[in-house]
């Protein structure tokens, strides 16, 4: 099962906050830890909503928002991509993460889907075009 | 640069009502358009939150909620990560997107390595770069 592990933000990373050298190297060597055990397949950090933006939707038109954003406890600081054997994996993986964040923090785990969770609405035409996207960006099953 | 594109949460996609075809089809050509610019490095849609948890770290403890999640529209449903040349760029893909009225999708920048100033030590640099090799590799 693949999963995303999301960091979430706190007032000190949208700040801009820059990560002290002791996390820096404790993130650093949990991160090998989850390579080395071929769970990590992908992660990065997120810079501060105030360097981001919201685009809305509404019929033709397209309204774009300059963050940064408000509900900052809701926003993403960053995140992995994760393969485990189950959720009960993960949430063990996640226990021995270092806290992302010099105060309190939380991390969300979050199941992907796969194409086969789509069922009947996978048209052969559909699974093809997948399968075509998954060789060219890897990653999805 | 890199970005990340988050796809906020409705009360469908919470509910678990799967896209319709027109959408999964339309969803599909436009993805495949964005392999071949080459600006999609991966995208993935998530299950309700009702399948994940969340774990709050205070101190040494970890207490883990289950869901749902109440917060809807903050919560997220899908994402990409992108290559483009600027932010603007990405701005102007995110726009042809197929999303119907009232979607939300937020564009995040991602951090590099050179944000990191001298915290990320010439050591902790190869170590980082170690890593998102052995991670590419895993991702296939």
């Amino acid at each position: 099962m693949r999963f995303m592990v999301m960091v979430k933000a706190t007032q000190d990373s949208e700040a801009g906050a820059p990560p002290t050298q002791e996390l820096l190297e404790a993130m650093m060597a949990y991160n090998e830890e989850l390579v080395k055990a071929g769970i990590m397949k992908g992660g990065d950090g997120l810079q501060p909503s105030s360097k981001g933006a919201r685009v809305q939707f509404d019929g033709a038109k397209r309204a774009v928002v300059d963050g940064p954003f408000a509900e900052t406890k809701e926003l993403v600081a960053g995140y992995w991509l994760w393969e485990c054997a189950s959720l009960d994996e993960a949430i063990a993986w996640v226990k021995r993460c270092p806290n992302p964040m010099p105060g309190p923090s939380e991390i969300e785990i979050r199941p992907l889907f796969a194409l086969a969770d789509f069922g009947e609405i996978v048209t052969p035409e559909t699974s093809a075009q997948w399968d075509r996207l998954k060789a060219e960006v890897g990653g999805q099953d | 640069m890199r970005v990340m594109v988050l796809v906020k949460a409705s009360k469908d996609s919470e509910a678990g009502i799967m896209p319709s075809e027109d959408l999964l089809t339309r969803m599909g050509s436009y993805n495949e358009e964005l392999v071949k610019a080459g600006i999609m490095l991966a995208g993935d849609g998530l299950h309700p939150s009702a399948k994940g948890i969340r774990m709050r770290f205070s101190g040494s403890e970890r207490a883990i909620t289950d869901g749902p999640f109440a917060e809807t529209k903050e919560l997220l449903c899908g994402f990409w990560i992108w290559q483009v040349k600027s932010f603007y760029e990405a701005v102007e893909w995110l726009k042809r997107a197929p999303f119907d009225d009232g979607a939300e999708i937020e564009l995040r920048r991602i951090f590099e390595m050179e944000d990191f100033g001298e915290a990320l030590t010439p050591e902790l640099r190869e170590q980082e770069e170690r890593i998102q090799a052995a991670a590419a590799k895993l991702a296939g």
